[in-house]
């Protein structure tokens, strides 16, 4: 799945460690989905579109829709 | 009530239990093996590494709760790998006995266990590597 989440993130001059403890996750977990390696679960998902005030399809996007 | 997996371990924590456990298996080990004891004395000193290894679990187990989902799935993917590996190492040992005479001094439990957590550590290693 694609995501905006290390241009959002840079938007609001964010390190990933900075993201990471306001989500209550690791570092490496932004890192993994920054890099699109790793799909968060729905709950985390919803933590990260509350976070950006955003709705999940503005900040994910399924491979197969452009 | 306050239970020992309502806060994360620490990582040292977790390994001084595991250096523990390893001490006193090491130490059984080298009791077993170089003193004369009764047959009963004998299985107690065999079971004694069961202790610490049950605060160790204790431990990972905590840890593990308090992991975040990401670390969650490498750790179930390590477990995927380590498996079928455990499996394979088990099954060709077993036909491996039936085709030819495999020596206890080599192939005992007391050797093939150890392979257990290399198994985890390759599973560990491989999925690491899926996400960096």
């Amino acid at each position: 799945m694609k995501n905006r989440l290390r241009d959002l993130r840079a938007e609001r001059s964010w390190s990933q460690a900075d993201l990471a403890e306001k989500l209550d996750v690791s570092r490496q977990t932004i890192n993994a989905i920054e890099t699109e390696k790793y799909d968060p679960s729905l709950p985390l998902a919803f933590k990260i579109a509350e976070l950006f005030e955003l709705k999940i399809e503005e900040i994910f996007v399924p491979n197969h829709r452009k | 009530m306050k239970t020992i997996f309502e806060k994360p371990p620490g990582k040292w924590t977790v390994m001084i239990t595991g250096f523990t456990w390893t001490l006193v298996y090491l130490l059984a080990r080298a009791v077993l093996d170089n003193v004369k004891l009764s047959d009963g004395l004998r299985v107690v000193v065999a079971l004694t590494p069961v202790v610490p290894f049950a605060l160790f679990l204790v431990f990972i187990l905590a840890g593990i709760r308090h992991m975040d989902e990401f670390h969650r799935q490498v750790q179930l993917e390590a477990l995927a790998i380590a498996f079928p590996l455990t499996m394979l190492l088990f099954m060709l040992l077993g036909m491996l006995e039936l085709a030819i005479p495999l020596s206890p001094v080599d192939w005992s439990y007391r050797h093939t266990w150890s392979y257990l957590p290399l198994f985890y550590f390759i599973g560990l290693a491989i999925a690491w590597r899926r996400y960096q």
